[in-house]
């Protein structure tokens, strides 16, 4: 899929999760495999061509958090889950706003499990763009264990940055768990450093989970924030 | 930028004074800072100028800054607020260089402050006048006889003090002159109209006298230009800037935008630009001095020669603690130390020479093991006549004093005078060498 995101063009504050996903594609990370479906029939077809099991996930302008509105359906193992989580999706769009406009849903495949650790891009108005790292989860949820670096940020101070965390030790072999891929890390925080540094447009970034392998890592989840709207609520 | 800072000589070594608002009531701030001035041996002309008096402690006074016989490069200006504008056009009139603005009145007190500091800034600029301030504390460089500042302090060292807080500026130089290491100069920041922080790192890793910056700031004025500095600076700074409790993160529909709370975005950048950060006002004066006058070990290896057990487990704890490698003394050295020590002595790490341990014993020690380390911390833990001498003034032990009363007060003293900081706690001394190993200076020898 070669989908050229104009932003410039962009209403709103936010892209569509699927515009989410295919800018930071176009900038080298690693994007979990999906596609977009305006019906039953297509988010099954869909699912055939990624392979089991699937997420779907509802693309509106209007639902910021979707898993309030059913928006999210995890897990599914075949044709007939994804053709009724597909009508739980719409129902549950309906239900939580009346007159949302509903761009169909995202199909992804389930990544396999991993470690979740989040990225993002934030833009500091004393100091400007920063980027963060952090264990995904209730470390960042509860401990606030994350840790930022001003943009440039240099290969050193991605690693300095992976390391500060209080959650590091997770990330290195232990008790039978694989080390993680930590180069693969300091790549993808260098590659959001230059995304922040060309793309003034862009406000923040989440990618909350990307799930880290012992080899590489994935990008499960993307939101993409522009400048004018903030994404203060 | 080198331009910018070069400016700030009138402001630091002027060849002369003015003291607009000077007083003649001794409990007025006008008062207290022209006797400072005075009283910290400033050699060249101080104008006290005061439209009612003749003359204030036995100096000349004159009724305006234009009437004043000779040019003051450095006005130090006490008037009401109102005023400083015009008094600043008067300064310039006169071709003064430096300005330091003690009054109050100003941003901190609302809008009309603000829009005088406004004015008070364009006219500054307008005349090519560099102003500390206002409402700061003022300015103190006890290598030129100027405390412009109070209280009277005029110790001088190697630390140099930069704060929005003319309290904690003032406690700091307080501290360093009791311990009798001093300070290379302090400022009092105030509002930071015109010089700030970025400024000063600028000044004072240029200036021949200081080894290391202290700065508290509650935020820094303008991020880009103090990232600059801090890059560029070649001596260690010290931060210390509250907020770590301050809610001030942002409901955000972006996770990083909530989670990126102002302080841990601070927090980020002193790390990215090699800041050290202290917690509290202790660790400023701490690690500052640490910083100022040890230079950073080539690792981490690091042994306590104690004559206290107690306080050399909490020393060795709190190293371990903060990443420091409590080694095993190696073999070879604890049988040559075990040849000449009393049998009640503990070798180990720490090694406990115990409560009868003399100066001689720590040398003895020092001589044998010193070479297997990257440093040694030296505690002295009692009243041990002649441990000053104990350490090698080129190249200098991390050293704790505590339990010693009078001969500790003495020997401490004698220590700071040779330019040995002592720490009063192991648990301070350990978190001074901590910063030492990641931010001091490189080198094996301390500079002195």
């Amino acid at each position: 899929m070669t989908l050229k995101v104009g932003l410039g063009q962009r209403e709103g504050r936010y892209l569509l999760e699927p515009e989410a996903l295919a800018l930071i594609k176009a900038a080298g990370l690693p994007v979990i495999e999906h596609r977009t479906a305006r019906s039953a029939e297509e988010a099954i077809s869909a699912a055939g061509q990624l392979g089991y099991p699937v997420a779907l996930k509802v693309v509106s302008r209007e639902i910021v958090h979707k898993s309030d509105a059913d928006g999210v359906q995890l897990d599914l193992r075949d044709a007939a889950a994804v053709g009724a989580a597909y009508r739980r999706v719409m129902d549950g769009a309906a239900r939580h706003h009346a007159d949302a406009r509903v761009d169909g849903v995202l199909v992804c495949r389930m990544a396999k499990p991993g470690v979740e650790v989040i990225l993002g891009l934030t833009r500091d108005p004393q100091f400007g763009p920063a980027l963060m790292f952090g264990l995904g989860g209730i470390f960042v949820e509860i401990f606030r264990d994350v840790a930022f670096r001003l943009v440039p940020v240099s290969e050193l101070d991605a690693t300095e940055m992976i390391r500060e965390i209080k959650g590091f030790p997770l990330l290195l072999a232990a008790r039978g768990r694989p080390a993680r891929d930590l180069a693969t890390v300091v790549r993808c925080l260098l590659t959001l450093s230059r995304l922040a540094q060309s793309r003034p447009e862009i406000d923040a970034i989440d990618l909350n989970p990307v799930i880290l392998y012992e080899e590489g890592c994935v990008v499960v989840d993307a939101k993409v924030f522009l400048t004018g709207g903030d994404g203060r609520s | 930028m080198r331009a910018n800072s070069d400016n700030l000589t009138a402001i630091f070594t002027p060849k002369s004074v003015a003291v607009i608002g000077a007083s003649t009531s001794p409990e007025k701030l006008g008062f207290q800072i022209l006797k400072n001035i005075r009283d910290a041996g400033f050699k060249g002309p101080i104008y006290p100028v005061n439209p009612k008096a003749t003359s204030i402690l036995d100096l000349p006074c004159f009724p305006s800054i234009a009437q004043v016989e000779g040019t003051p490069e450095l006005a130090v200006i006490i008037v009401p607020a109102g005023t400083v504008p015009a008094t600043l056009a008067a300064c310039g009139a006169k071709g003064v260089k430096g300005a330091i603005v003690i009054s109050g009145g100003f941003s901190e007190s609302g809008p009309e402050g603000e829009s005088l500091q406004r004015q008070a800034l364009e006219v500054a600029r307008e005349h090519k006048i560099r102003m500390v301030g206002p409402n700061c504390q003022g300015v103190n460089n006890p290598y030129h006889g100027l405390c412009a500042s109070w209280p009277l302090l005029t110790m001088r060292g190697t630390i140099a003090v930069v704060s929005q807080s003319g309290t904690v500026a003032a406690a700091l130089m307080d501290w360093a002159a009791q311990e009798g290491i001093g300070v290379s100069a302090l400022v009092s920041m105030g509002n930071r109209a015109d010089v700030d922080e970025a400024d000063l790192i600028e000044y004072f890793d240029g200036d021949a006298q200081t080894r290391a910056i202290a700065l508290y700031i509650e935020g820094v004025k303008d991020g880009p230009r103090f990232l600059a500095a801090a890059k560029r600076a070649r001596k260690p700074i010290v931060v210390l800037k509250p907020g770590r409790t301050e809610k001030g993160r942002q409901a955000a529909e972006s996770h990083t935008k909530s989670l990126a709370g102002r302080d841990e975005v601070y927090q980020g950048a002193f790390r990215q630009f090699g800041i050290c950060r202290a917690e509290t006002l202790h660790e400023l004066y701490d690690f500052s001095k640490v910083l100022a006058y040890l230079r950073r070990p080539p690792g981490r290896k690091v042994l306590f020669v104690t004559s206290s057990g107690g306080c050399g487990v909490l020393a060795a704890d709190v190293a371990a603690g903060e990443g420091l490698d409590v080694a095993p003394l190696p073999e070879a050295v604890a049988s040559q130390l075990r040849s000449f020590l009393p049998r009640h002595c503990v070798v180990n790490n720490p090694l406990d020479l115990t409560g009868d341990a003399t100066a001689q014993m720590y040398k003895d020690v020092l001589a044998a093991a010193r070479g297997s380390f990257d440093v040694v911390t030296v505690i002295f833990g009692d009243p041990i006549v002649g441990a000053s001498e104990v350490i090698d003034r080129d190249d200098p032990e991390l050293v704790v004093f505590l339990g010693g009363a009078e001969v500790e007060r003495e020997e401490g003293r004698r220590l700071h005078a040779r330019g040995v900081p002592v720490f009063p706690t192991p648990e301070r001394g350990m978190r001074a060498l901590a910063q030492l190993a990641r931010f001091g200076l490189p080198g094996e020898k301390a500079h002195r």
